[in-house]
């Protein structure tokens, strides 16, 4: 009973119809407009007018006027009326017979005068296949002859058109289209009057209880079914709705879409069609005829008539969702879809989505409310106005007006559960990203973006980064003194800095991080801040926060200049400046130099030199203080790397200063920068006795060299070992690892000669098989490639004598296939295909032909 | 009721059929509603529309009562399954679907496709007693409260030790397949093998109800199509117009 569908409204009291006459009752009624005709059992057709007005109190009220009131002449009560308004006539079965009358004058009609005779019932149809409005079709049920007629009845005439037999004797019947609904005395069917074809329905017992056949719409009728079932049954004979649930003793039944009211022995209930749920119950005795007219839905008692006036739907779906019935409510809604106009249905609809969603969302149905807000295309603000303090300041939104909801904000319908606060807030978290994904927050996306904001920062939530970092419209100065009550400071300073106030931003970190705020959001804030610097692009600002980066921490802090993007350095952010400006942070400066010098490969002489003798002071200063060893071996190995691999430091002058160390291995590396092959290899050999580097000394110098460079190297490296001025003679054992390692950097020749006697066979024989080895295989590969290249002259010479063909003959009985002259002379030109022509033909086709026209030859195109 | 999809025209027909008490509603509300709980007998008749795909599925539970009987053959009307269900501790129920129930098909699709299915499995499988999905439960006893008092004979309420009472096998339920597809005089090994058109199921545990009710989905998919592509629609269909006279034509010529 979750519904007020229809409210009862007397419309003809008792006095007014019969007054104090005890036997008079009513059999039945005809409502057309205003008209409303009532047959009583004395014979008697009586007329109202029936006006419809609202009562000072705002209810709907009825007054009847009796028209008129015409006795038939008869004893019998009158069974049945129907108007045919556009005839301007009133059917009427009394006596078995139905006669037409003038629906004014309710006389019969003079020229008429046509009776149906020994008829049980009859019915109008509404949905008829002929499109004459000036006739109405009726099917009338005979009273013994198991048959169905469908008449004709017009202003003037009746004229019957069909007659169809029933396998059993008919009591009832309903007519839409050439179908005729029936119900026979044991069971209900279908039957087309025009195909003849039939469709049982189901059985019953018309004996037991009055049958109940209701045309409800297009070939859709409805059957009181045994059980006091209500059975939706189409003409094919197929239920589309599931039934109505009745009581047993249903007398009859009207539709008012989109209910199915029905009657029986002590109330009116209202079922509805979309889900067959009883929806009101009226109480009403003695009921006894129940019908619907046009739309408006007659009740009657033996003695009075009331209307059954249904409530406007909004007003119904408003009273569904005060008693928060959602889905009856949509239901009801959608059902009458059909019935409203477009646009003002979507109105209606959102409107009621955007309720239904409230109502769920105080019940903390949080998925369903998502649903019907988005189906109702909430304005979101509505949802974000109900928590406290989250709409910005600024914004304009005011609700909706009638409100949406009861709630005065979330606090209200919590209660004070702050549990319940909680999961609301959650809630509008997960919609407002949502609707921030689709394009739901369009014209209020600073609202959205700050309430959630504002939502993040409360809840602690780890999005607020995200939200702050991403493309958002979160207004500065509503959200800054928020985020500082909620001691986001970092958060704050990535707003400052989506807005432009970089300065802001860091002046925040700063302080974070040298501990002035608190707020741990970030542990490796100081790292970001320098990234952020390296990545700022005002000039100034790096410079202002440089040096407290630095200083907090070289080795981090160089990384502003480090990282930045090459194509920043620009300005005041040139190199230059830069190592100007790191003179006070050496260990910074080295940094960026090696940044500069081997990250970079910056090719100037300046960076490399500075490199080289920092990192030589380096070594030097660590030599000096007795650091561990492995200290002053990695520093070396900095340095001596870098003196191989970079080749634009200014030598002489490293040399001079390393010239009075211990740094030997160094020492050799310049000379070989000098060129100075020999005194870096004696450095290796006689000083440093470290033959397996020497070996590699002449292998990288050589490197990007050609094999005779090599070959130099190797035969001075050589020559250092055998040099027989030097004292100490294991360097014979080193020359001869060196021949047998690298026969291939030696011309085996030269080496031979320069050997001491005294050095067995066995000694060198690896180097002389790999020598011998080299040898033949070099003249191996030349002869192969001779050959080769002696085939390929072959076949080129075959190639040619081929491309030139055989001969061809020329004789005075021979035309030239261009002007079919005969050839007076030897000469001639051959065409492509062997074909023989003047050479002056051939000279003159070339010049007309544009294809063949030599292009190095423009001037001829005059 | 969840569905938006009430006004949407249905594609497809499946009905329940089967004795009064044998769980047709609570087999159709665990799969609808995902849960088990009390239903009351059913008058006359309900039902559901299900969203498959592009389609819509409507599935109609019947009454089982006696006094409803004569309207079954209205909603097997056109339809393309039709699920037959008895319950597995009462033979009875497996008989009245023979003697009653059958003659009910008759106004089905002649390719409408049958299952046989035997509910209330939990009573006597013990695997059929095991959650499938633990939800909540909200009725303790089995289906069909309400009918309680119009059946004497109803058992009594479930014992906490199952594996006791099957009176009807699943073999039985295959013979009976057998005979349905005699009856309607269909040639046993172009059908759907009874094996696969068999099933036992619970209502209460949700065993086997998934599989019985998309399994047929599947099945009906064909009919389907075919009603589709089959309708005479009163939409003339230019394309298909012009494609005819073309080949008309080029046969006169």
């Amino acid at each position: 009973m979750s519904v007020k569908a229809f409210e009862l409204v007397p419309a003809v009291e008792r006095e007014l119809l019969m007054g104090d006459k005890a036997r008079i009752t009513i059999e039945c009624i005809e409502c057309c407009g205003k008209h409303l005709y009532v047959g009583t059992n004395d014979c008697i057709i009586h007329h109202f007018l029936l006006e419809e007005h609202t009562t000072p109190k705002g209810k709907m009220a009825f007054s009847a006027q009796r028209l008129l009131q015409k006795y038939l002449g008869l004893k019998k009560p009158v069974n049945e009326l129907k108007a045919a308004s556009a005839l301007e006539r009133l059917i009427v079965l009394c006596d078995g017979t139905i006669s037409v009358v003038d629906m004014v004058t309710l006389e019969a009609v003079p020229s008429g005068g046509a009776r149906i005779r020994g008829v049980l019932s009859f019915c109008v149809n509404e949905n008829p296949v002929n499109g004459d409005p000036f006739c109405v079709e009726i099917g009338v049920i005979s009273a013994k002859r198991r048959t169905v007629h469908i008449y004709m009845v017009y202003e003037d005439r009746v004229q019957m058109v069909k007659e169809v037999a029933t396998p059993e004797q008919p009591c009832a019947l309903s007519l839409d289209g050439y179908f005729l609904c029936l119900a026979l005395s044991t069971q209900y069917m279908i039957l087309n009057y025009s195909t003849g074809a039939s469709q049982d329905l189901f059985p019953y017992d018309s004996e037991e209880k009055k049958p109940i056949v209701k045309r409800i719409g297009r070939e859709e009728f409805l059957l009181a079914a045994p059980g006091g079932l209500g059975m939706f049954a189409t003409a094919e004979g197929v239920s589309q709705r599931a039934p109505v649930n009745w009581s047993e003793s249903v007398i009859g039944a009207a539709i008012s879409f989109p209910y199915v009211v029905a009657l029986d022995e002590g109330f009116v209930t209202v079922h509805s069609m979309l889900d067959q749920q009883l929806k009101q119950t009226l109480s009403f005795r003695d009921g006894h005829i129940l019908q619907d007219f046009e739309g408006k839905v007659v009740l009657a008692s033996r003695k009075a008539v009331y209307v059954l006036v249904p409530l406007p739907l909004e007003r119904q779906i408003q009273d569904l969702l005060a008693g928060h019935h959602v889905e009856e409510a949509l239901t009801l809604a959608e059902g009458a879809r059909r019935n409203i106009p477009k646009d003002k249905f979507q109105v209606m609809h959102r409107r009621i989505l955007q309720q239904a969603g409230f109502i769920q969302f105080g019940q903390l149905q949080f998925l369903e409310a998502k649903e019907h807000f988005r189906k109702g295309q909430l304005d979101v603000r509505e949802l974000i106005s109900l928590y406290p303090l989250l709409l910005p300041a600024s914004s304009t939104f005011t609700r909706c007006h009638p409100p949406l909801h009861e709630f005065a904000d979330l606090n209200h319908l919590a209660q004070g559960d702050q549990e319940k606060v909680q999961r609301c807030k959650l809630f509008l978290i997960s919609y407002l990203r949502e609707v921030r994904s689709t394009d739901g927050a369009n014209g209020c996306r600073e609202d959205v973006d700050t309430a959630l904001l504002k939502l993040y920062a409360e809840a602690n939530h780890e999005s607020l980064l995200d939200l702050l970092a991403s493309d958002n419209a979160c207004l500065l100065a509503d959200s800054a003194p928020w985020l500082e009550k909620h001691h986001k400071y970092f958060a704050l300073g990535l707003l400052y800095h989506y807005n432009g106030q970089d300065d802001a931003a860091l002046q925040l970190w700063v302080q974070i991080v040298d501990g002035d705020l608190q707020d741990s959001t970030r542990s490796d804030l100081y790292e970001y801040v320098v990234d952020f610097l390296s990545f700022c692009s005002k000039v100034d600002l790096v410079w202002k926060y440089a040096d407290w980066a630095i200083h907090k921490d070289q080795k981090v802090g160089v990384q502003i200049f480090t990282r930045r993007a090459v194509n920043d350095q620009t300005g005041t952010m040139t190199p230059d400046a830069i190592t100007q400006y790191l003179q006070k942070y050496p260990q910074a400066l080295v940094l960026y130099l090696e940044h500069l010098v081997l990250d970079r490969r910056i090719q100037k002489e300046k960076f490399h030199t500075h490199l080289a003798v920092l990192y030589l002071d380096r070594v030097l200063s660590l030599s000096q203080s007795e650091a561990p060893a492995q200290q002053v071996m990695e520093a070396r190995e900095q340095l001596q790397c870098l003196l191989r691999e970079s080749s634009l430091y200014r030598v002489q002058l490293l040399l001079g200063r390393i010239q009075d160390t211990e740094l030997l291995r160094e020492r050799a590396t310049l000379h070989g920068k000098l060129e100075e092959h020999e005194q870096a290899l004696h450095i290796l050999v006689h000083q440093l006795k470290d033959f397996p580097s020497a070996e590699e000394y002449c292998l990288w110098m050589s490197a990007s060299q050609d094999l005779g460079y090599r070959q130099r190297l190797f035969h001075l490296l050589l020559g250092v070992y055998l040099d027989p001025d030097v004292p100490g003679g294991d360097c014979t054992v080193a020359a001869v690892d060196l021949l047998n390692r690298h026969s291939e950097a030696f011309d085996a020749e030269h080496v031979l000669r320069l050997l001491p006697e005294g050095w067995s066979l066995q000694l060198l024989c690896p180097f002389l098989s790999g020598a011998l080895r080299g040898t033949m295989h070099a003249r191996r590969t030349a002869q192969v490639a001779l050959g080769l290249a002696r085939a390929e002259n072959l076949q080129l010479k075959h190639d040619r004598l081929k491309w030139r063909g055989g001969p061809i003959f020329v004789s005075e009985k021979k035309g030239c296939q261009l002007c079919h002259n005969t050839f007076t002379e030897a000469d001639c030109v051959c065409l492509p295909g062997g074909v023989p022509v003047h050479t002056h033909c051939a000279a003159h086709r070339a010049k007309d032909s544009p294809r063949k026209r030599p292009s190095t030859n423009p001037s001829n195109h005059t | 009721m969840p569905e938006y999809a009430k006004m949407k025209k249905p594609d497809v027909k499946l009905v329940i059929l089967g004795d009064m008490n044998v769980g047709k509603t609570s087999l159709l509300h665990r799969y609808m509603e995902r849960k088990f709980k009390e239903t009351i007998s059913t008058v006359g008749g309900a039902f559901f529309l299900k969203q498959w795909g592009p389609y819509n599925i409507s599935i109609w539970d019947t009454a089982g009562r006696e006094q409803f009987h004569g309207l079954g053959s209205m909603y097997c009307r056109g339809a393309a399954a039709i699920i037959l269900t008895y319950d597995v501790t009462n033979w009875q129920s497996l008989v009245e679907l023979e003697d009653r129930f059958l003659s009910l098909t008759d106004t089905a699709n002649s390719d409408c496709i049958f299952a046989v299915v035997g509910n209330k499995a939990d009573l006597t499988d013990p695997e059929a007693g095991l959650k499938e999905e633990e939800e909540e439960e909200e009725g303790e006893e089995e289906g069909g409260e309400g009918e309680k008092a119009e059946r004497p004979a109803r058992p009594p309420p479930t014992p906490p030790s199952p594996v006791a009472r099957r009176k009807v096998h699943r073999e039985d339920a295959i013979a009976l397949y057998g005979r349905i597809l005699r009856y309607k005089m269909l040639d046993e090994r172009a059908s759907l093998p009874a094996e696969k058109m068999c099933f036992e199921t619970s209502a209460k545990t949700g065993y086997n109800v998934d599989l019985l009710f998309e399994t047929l989905f599947d099945m009906v998919l064909p009919s389907i199509l075919k009603k589709r592509s089959g309708n005479d629609s009163p939409t003339v269909d230019l394309e298909e117009c012009r494609g005819a006279k073309r080949t008309k034509a080029g046969c006169c010529s």
